[in-house]
C-alpha cells in the first residue's frame, strides 16, 4: 500500500516535470538550443495565473490566460533573441539563454512585478474531488494536476502526430534547409513551436503554484536545471524520452528520499541519476545516435 | 509551360565571386547545367530556389521576379529542388516524407494547426507518387534505412508531391550504379513528358549528354558555352575547362 501511494505521489511529481520538460524538448528539437530561459516562462505563467485568479477567482480561466501569456512571452523571446542567433555556434544562444534567465529572474523580483515575497495561490482542486481507494489516494489538487497534464499531453500528441504543423516541426528538427525546400516557413513554424512549448511551461507554473499554494519570483530556479536533467536523460529532443525520464526521475526521487533522504536530498538525487546516465548511456534513454 | 529566366546574376561570398553575370533562359525542356568543381552550379541552384539572394541580377519564373523570395515561397510558385547530398527526413517513413511535400500549400496557413495530413485523398496521392518512382514496397520503411539510390528517388517523390512546374535536380545520378542511373534517366524523361520542366546539375557526362536536350556550361562562375549536347562535346572552351581534365 505504501509502495502504491509512493508511486501515486511520484506520478504527480512526474506530471509537473513532464509539462516543464516537454516544452524545453520541443524547442530543443527544432532549434537545437538549450533554452534555459524556459524556466522564466514557467515563473511568468505562475505569476499571471495567480494574478488572474485573484481578480476573477476562476482557476480554469486563470490557467488559460496564463498559458496564452506564457506562449506569447515565449514567442517574444524567440523573435527578440534566438531568431538572430539561428546560424550562430550553439554556445552563443545557450549563453544568451542563461543571460535572459538571470535577467528575467531579477526583473520578476522587482517590487512592481512579483516582489521578494511569496503569493498564495489558493485555487485548491478547482472544483475537482479527491480520489480515495483502499490502495492509494489522490488529493483534489493531485487530481487537478493529473487531469490537466493528461489533457495537455493528448493535445500535444495530436498536434505533433496528426497535423501539418506537427509534421513541419518533425521535418524542421531533422533538417531545416530541407524543411524550407518543402515549403515550411521556418520562422513561423519555430514561433508556433515556442508558443506551444511555452504555454506548457506556463501551465506547469500554474499547477505547481496551486499545489504548493505558493508563487514567487525565483520558483523557476529549481525547475531550470531539473528540466535540463530530464531532457538529457530522455535523449535530447525526444518527447517520449522526456516523459519517460520525468517518470523515472520522479519515482527515483520519491523512493530514495523516503529511504535515504536524510543523507541525500531530493535534488542531489536528480544529479546523481544524470551523472550515472551520462556514464552508461550518454545519448539518454531514447536519444538518437 | 514554364519559363525560367536568369538575368545577369552575380554573387560574391565575401571576396570570392561565385557567379559572374550569368544569363540564360529555359523553357519546357530538360536542361543540363555542367561544369568543373567550384564552377558555381550549386550556388546558381541556391539562387534560383531562394536559398541565396544574389548580390546582383534577377531570376524570373513566368515573368515574376523570384530572386528575393525565400525557399519556402519559391516552392509554392512551383519551383522544387533536390540536393547534391541527399536529404531525406531520416526518421520519418517514406510515406511521411512524401506527406511533408504534400503539405506545401498549407504550412503558412492557420489551418496547418488542425489540418489532418493522413487523409484518404493524401494517401492515394502518395501511392501514385511512390509507384511513379518505384518505391511502393518501401512505403513504411524509415527513410534513413533506404540505400542511396532509393533515397534519391524518395527526394524526387517528395519534390513531386509539391506539384512543381520546374524541378531542379542537383546531381541526381551521383552514387548510382549504371543500372540505377538508367532507371533514373527514364524517370526524368517520364516526368518531363508529363509537363515538368527539368534542370539538372550533373557530373556524369554520359548521363547528362544522353538525357539533356540543351546544356549550359559554367566555369569559374560564368557561362562558357551553351547548346545541344553534340555542340557542347565539341566545344573547345568546354574541352579545355572541363572535358579536357578527364
Amino acid at each position: 500500500m505504501l509502495l502504491l501511494q509512493n508511486l501515486s505521489n511520484a506520478l504527480i511529481l512526474a506530471c509537473t516535470y513532464i509539462l516543464m520538460a516537454a516544452g524545453l524538448t520541443m524547442v530543443y528539437g527544432v532549434l537545437k538550443v538549450l533554452h534555459i530561459a524556459h524556466a522564466s516562462v514557467y515563473t511568468v505563467g505562475a505569476f499571471v495565473g495567480v494574478l488572474v485568479f485573484s481578480w476573477l477567482g476562476n482557476f480554469w480561466l486563470a490557467l488559460a490566460i496564463a498559458m496564452l501569456v506564457s506562449g506569447i512571452f515565449g514567442v517574444l523571446i524567440y523573435r527578440s533573441t534566438y531568431f538572430y542567433l539561428l546560424n550562430a555556434p550553439r554556445t552563443v544562444p545557450l549563453i544568451a539563454s542563461v543571460g535572459m534567465f538571470v535577467m528575467f529572474t531579477d526583473l520578476l523580483q522587482k517590487p512592481f512585478l512579483m516582489g521578494a515575497y511569496q503569493r498564495a495561490f489558493p485555487a485548491g482542486g478547482a472544483g475537482l474531488s479527491a480520489i480515495k481507494t483502499a490502495l492509494f489516494s489522490f488529493t483534489a489538487k493531485q487530481v487537478l494536476i493529473l487531469l490537466v497534464t493528461l489533457i495537455l499531453l493528448v493535445l500535444v500528441y495530436i498536434i505533433l502526430t496528426r497535423t501539418k504543423l506537427g509534421l513541419s516541426w518533425q521535418a524542421a528538427s531533422m533538417d531545416r534547409e530541407m524543411a524550407s525546400a518543402v515549403g515550411i516557413n521556418l520562422n513561423r513554424s519555430i514561433a508556433a513551436n515556442f508558443f506551444l512549448g511555452s504555454a506548457l511551461a506556463g501551465a506547469a507554473g500554474v499547477l505547481v503554484g496551486v499545489y504548493n499554494n505558493s508563487v514567487f519570483a525565483t520558483m523557476g530556479d529549481l525547475p531550470s536545471y531539473k528540466a535540463f536533467i530530464i531532457i538529457v536523460l530522455g535523449g535530447m529532443g525526444s518527447l517520449p524520452g522526456a516523459i519517460l525520464a520525468s517518470l523515472i526521475l520522479a519515482i527515483v526521487e520519491n523512493f530514495l528520499v523516503a529511504s535515504v533522504g536524510y543523507v541525500l536530498p531530493r535534488d542531489s538525487i536528480a544529479f546523481l541519476v544524470l551523472i550515472l546516465m551520462l556514464m552508461f548511456r550518454p545519448n539518454g534513454l531514447l536519444g538518437r545516435e | 509551360m514554364s519559363q525560367l529566366e536568369i538575368r545577369s546574376v552575380s554573387h560574391w561570398f565575401g571576396g570570392l565571386q561565385a557567379l559572374r553575370d550569368v544569363t540564360f533562359s529555359t523553357s519546357d525542356e530538360i536542361l543540363g547545367l555542367i561544369g568543373p568543381n567550384g564552377a558555381g552550379k550549386t550556388t546558381l541552384f541556391n539562387v534560383i530556389s531562394g536559398f541565396i539572394v544574389p548580390t546582383r541580377g534577377e531570376v524570373l519564373l513566368n515573368g515574376k521576379a523570384i530572386h528575393r523570395l525565400r525557399a519556402d515561397q519559391t516552392i509554392r510558385l512551383g519551383l522544387a529542388r533536390t540536393f547534391q547530398i541527399v536529404k531525406p527526413f531520416a526518421t520519418l517513413t517514406v510515406e511521411e516524407n512524401v506527406l511533408a511535400g504534400l503539405g506545401t500549400p498549407y504550412y503558412p496557413k492557420a489551418e496547418a494547426l488542425y489540418k489532418i495530413y493522413r487523409t484518404r485523398e493524401n494517401l492515394e496521392k502518395i501511392e501514385q507518387m511512390l509507384e511513379k518512382v518505384h518505391l511502393s514496397e518501401y512505403r513504411f520503411s524509415p527513410a534513413a534505412k533506404l540505400p542511396i539510390g532509393l533515397q534519391r528517388r524518395l527526394e524526387i517523390a517528395r519534390a513531386l508531391a509539391t506539384h512543381p512546374k520546374v524541378l531542379l535536380l542537383d546531381e541526381p545520378a551521383a552514387g548510382l550504379v549504371a543500372q540505377e542511373a538508367e532507371e533514373l534517366a527514364d524517370l526524368i524523361r517520364d516526368l518531363h513528358s508529363q509537363g515538368i520542366h527539368i534542370i539538372l546539375i550533373e557530373h556524369n557526362m554520359r548521363f547528362a549528354m544522353n538525357l539533356c536536350q540543351r546544356i549550359v556550361v559554367l566555369a569559374q562562375g560564368e557561362i562558357i558555352a551553351e547548346g545541344v549536347p553534340a555542340e557542347i562535346q565539341n566545344n573547345e572552351k568546354v574541352i579545355n575547362a572541363y572535358l579536357g581534365q578527364e
